[in-house]
């Protein structure tokens, strides 16, 4: 587990030297396919060291975030033909990376916190340097400002149990039982604004609008995910409040994702539609955790996997048609089939799988998902049952607005494929499909252990 | 006046005037110190060539002979009329006040941001730093639980809400100073090497940012944006008010965690929320300030030297030591 840290460490050198920037996107690639040999085991913590640690969703969260740093990397290619600041670009990029890595990694629930932190600093630096609009300065705000609001109460709670329990181990912290309200509240508040939920959810719209491709890429693939991570690492000790007080947050989520299923069919922009999307798919995430049964626990995980690997490729594919055009306006990016056919398949597959359709992974998920809340209540029946319509709905929305019907008429001219373009694509739609295939296959196993 | 080495005879009284107070076995010797203190001082700030440093010298030394004077009737109240050793008593509170008076703590503060705005950056230095140790381990002896706790609040909520609209960049890091001394005021309420610990860390990031603008001759928020800054200078600058404000993974994070494990052993929740929050709209008006040097851009010529002045290395290697030392006081306990 040290030796991908001290890999990435040893790469910020890289990033400053001169030509090295395709060097450096290799480089992650390869990181990735050594970490995915690790041995892996489904039912306990695997590679504890000193200070790290990983389990099943480590490893799966940790993958996911290598994956996604490496093809934000490959999607920036413009800013290194454009020579805007590139070295500092890949360097903010290998210290997310680092500060990820370490934040799913170690085994302190400080550490945790602090790189839980220390990671919203290259997102800022992200969104604030590369972003392309002037709203970018009131989406940092946001951004940072929700965070911090929700994960100071985190550090009091985190410092509360360790003067109580004497202990910050995370493997440990099963063993006992913190039930206090207000402990609830100041450890679970920091996930739900970053997952987020629905009332808490401002920032991201905004945040993920005004960043830049890979700002986007990072922010929905894997910053949402931290909250999801958090919250099943928390929970464990505060069983009985949760069987108490859950049902709040899931009905604020679900009823919260209905409404934001039907804004995203109010919305104009892309990329905008692509935000809140994330928003309704993570407030089934976090239905699915609070219910705290296994099927929720895995098809969540399942669906925050799924949803990084889909929501990064999306916005990618809106940043393709954003360089070529220059809008994000739904008006002036309709008809696309006419001009890039070839397009047109990595967005049907990709929205495809966000509307989880099968045999994508968002299915397995969603299937998990909806099984695990309408076994703790018939009546979120109702509720799933609309917000997947929804998303069914606003996906082919946007697929059929993108590419069918006549084309905008002020279209003068502009240049269809960049080969790298298909390198993002392919890498990404193999992996999906991989992990599609990959877990189908688990669940067919799990079920058959039972 | 800069470089003249009269000064060196008064810096040398005023770190013996500290040493006089804080180990002095009578509160005589403690009031002694304390006057010794602003008398070196004085000559350190004043130049008769500037009006608005006669001005402001003149104002420092009324306000601290007005809290020296309560201080010491004070001690002679205390002397006559207590036979007791008990803190925690209205007498406390009187002597605890004009100690407060003298460092620039709300709600006796007015006087503080005025005269910050008269003195250099060098003379800012001392004034944040050097003059609160003696009035703060005075403190420390003989203090009032209950009006320190009201006092820290006080102290937190105006260095926070009073920064909001300030454009000085001597105000604001006045402001900062003062929701400081709420962070420093309950260390040394809990034991005297928490004080020292947070002080010592407050002192290095305060010093970072003084030397930066004082190499860089800003004064203001406009001089953010209008100066050739370097990239990395700005890096510095947006490293070492992350630090200041307290985020992590930056040095600054530290001291203000171990003052949150304090607070929460000795059950101070409420108080806690109140630390946290006020943290938040300090960072807020940190955050305005390094958007005013990042994202204005600046104009580009090519025969400007991209401004690295003398001693300008060291600002490279201070924000590597913000970074890094998180990390590296790890290595402290091996």
């Amino acid at each position: 587990m040290m030796k991908f840290l001290f890999m990435m460490i040893f790469m910020i050198p890289l990033c400053f030297m001169k030509n090295m920037f395709w060097l450096v996107q290799m480089m992650l690639f390869f990181m990735m396919f050594l970490f995915m040999n690790l041995n892996l085991n489904i039912m306990c913590f695997f590679n504890m060291s000193y200070m790290f640690y990983c389990d099943i969703i480590s490893f799966g969260l940790i993958l996911l975030s290598i994956w996604i740093c490496s093809l934000m990397i490959m999607a920036s290619e413009s800013l290194f033909k454009l020579n805007f600041y590139f070295n500092f670009f890949l360097f903010n990029v290998i210290f997310l990376l680092i500060m990820l890595y370490l934040t799913f990694s170690v085994l302190n629930l400080l550490l945790f916190y602090f790189f839980f932190e220390a990671s919203l600093i290259p997102t800022l630096l992200l969104i604030i340097g590369w972003g392309y609009q002037p709203e970018r300065i009131q989406a940092g705000m946001y951004l940072l400002f929700y965070t911090l609001f929700g994960s100071l109460p985190l550090l009091m709670g985190i410092v509360y149990i360790f003067n109580d329990l004497n202990t910050m181990t995370i493997y440990f912290l099963k063993f006992f039982n913190m039930n206090m309200y207000l402990l609830y509240i100041s450890m679970i508040f920091a996930f739900l604004v970053k997952m987020p939920m629905y009332f808490v959810h401002l920032w991201l719209p905004k945040a993920h609008v005004e960043a830049p491709v890979s700002g986007s890429m990072i922010l929905a693939g894997i910053m949402l995910k931290l909250g999801g991570y958090g919250l099943l690492r928390v929970m464990i000790f505060l069983q009985e409040v949760n069987l108490k007080l859950n049902y709040i947050w899931i009905i604020i989520s679900l009823v919260g994702g209905l409404f934001i299923s039907m804004k995203c069919f109010c919305q104009v922009d892309m990329k905008s539609l692509i935000a809140y999307s994330s928003v309704a798919h993570m407030s089934m995430v976090i239905g699915g955790i609070m219910v705290m049964n296994y099927w929720g626990f895995i098809g969540s995980y399942i669906l925050m996997i799924s949803h990084g690997l889909c929501s990064s490729g999306m916005f990618c594919l809106a940043n393709i048609n954003y360089e070529r055009l220059h809008s994000r306006s739904l008006y002036i990016n309709s008809g696309m089939m006419n001009f890039m056919p070839s397009m047109s398949l990595w967005w049907f597959l990709l929205l495809s799988s966000n509307m989880a359709a099968p045999p994508s992974l968002n299915l397995l998920g969603e299937i998990s998902l909806i099984n695990s809340l309408v076994s703790w209540s018939n009546i979120s029946m109702i509720l799933l049952m609309m917000i997947s319509f929804f998303s069914a709905g606003y996906s082919l929305y946007l697929y059929s607005y993108i590419q069918h019907g006549k084309y905008f008429q002020g279209l003068y001219s502009f240049y269809v494929w960049f080969i790298s373009w298909v390198f993002i694509i392919i890498f990404a739609l193999i992996s999906f499909k991989y992990d599609n295939f990959k877990g189908w296959f688990y669940f067919y196993l799990i079920l058959n252990k039972k | 006046m800069n470089n003249n080495s009269n000064k060196m005879f008064f810096l040398f009284i005023l770190f013996f005037s500290t040493l006089i107070s804080i180990s002095s076995n009578s509160w005589f010797g403690c009031w002694i110190g304390l006057e010794i203190n602003l008398l070196s001082f004085i000559p350190l700030i004043s130049n008769s060539k500037n009006l608005l440093s006669v001005e402001t010298s003149l104002k420092y030394f009324l306000t601290q002979s007005l809290a020296s004077i309560n201080f010491l009737f004070m001690i002679l109240i205390k002397f006559s009329l207590l036979k007791n050793f008990n803190m925690n008593n209205i007498i406390s509170i009187m002597m605890n006040s004009s100690l407060l008076m003298k460092m620039g703590s709300a709600p006796f503060h007015f006087w503080f941001p005025n005269i910050v705005e008269g003195l250099s950056w060098m003379n800012n230095f001392m004034l944040m730093t050097w003059q609160k140790i003696s009035p703060m381990i005075l403190l420390s002896y003989y203090f009032n639980k209950n009006f320190l706790i009201f006092m820290i609040i006080t102290n937190l909520i105006i260095g926070s809400l009073g920064g909001l609209n300030q454009t000085s960049l001597r105000k604001l890091l006045a402001f900062s100073s003062i929701n400081n001394l709420g962070w420093m005021i309950f260390s040394i309420m809990i034991s005297e090497n928490l004080w020292l610990f947070y002080f010592l860390i407050y002192s290095m990031m305060i010093s970072m940012m003084i030397s930066l603008f004082f190499l860089m001759n800003m004064y203001f928020m406009n001089q953010l944006f209008i100066n050739n800054m370097n990239f990395f200078i700005k890096l510095n600058l947006l490293i070492n008010f992350l630090s200041l404000g307290g985020l992590p993974p930056f040095m600054g994070f530290m001291p203000k965690w171990i003052i949150i494990n304090f607070l929460l052993i000795n059950k101070f929740y409420f108080l806690t929320f109140i630390f946290m929050m006020t943290s938040l709209i300090i960072i807020y008006y940190y955050i305005r300030i390094i958007y005013s040097s990042f994202m204005f851009n600046y104009f580009k010529m090519k025969w400007v030297n991209l401004l690295m002045k003398n001693n300008m290395s060291l600002i490279n290697l201070s924000s590597f030591i913000s970074i890094s030392s998180m990390i590296l006081s790890t290595f402290i306990f091996m």
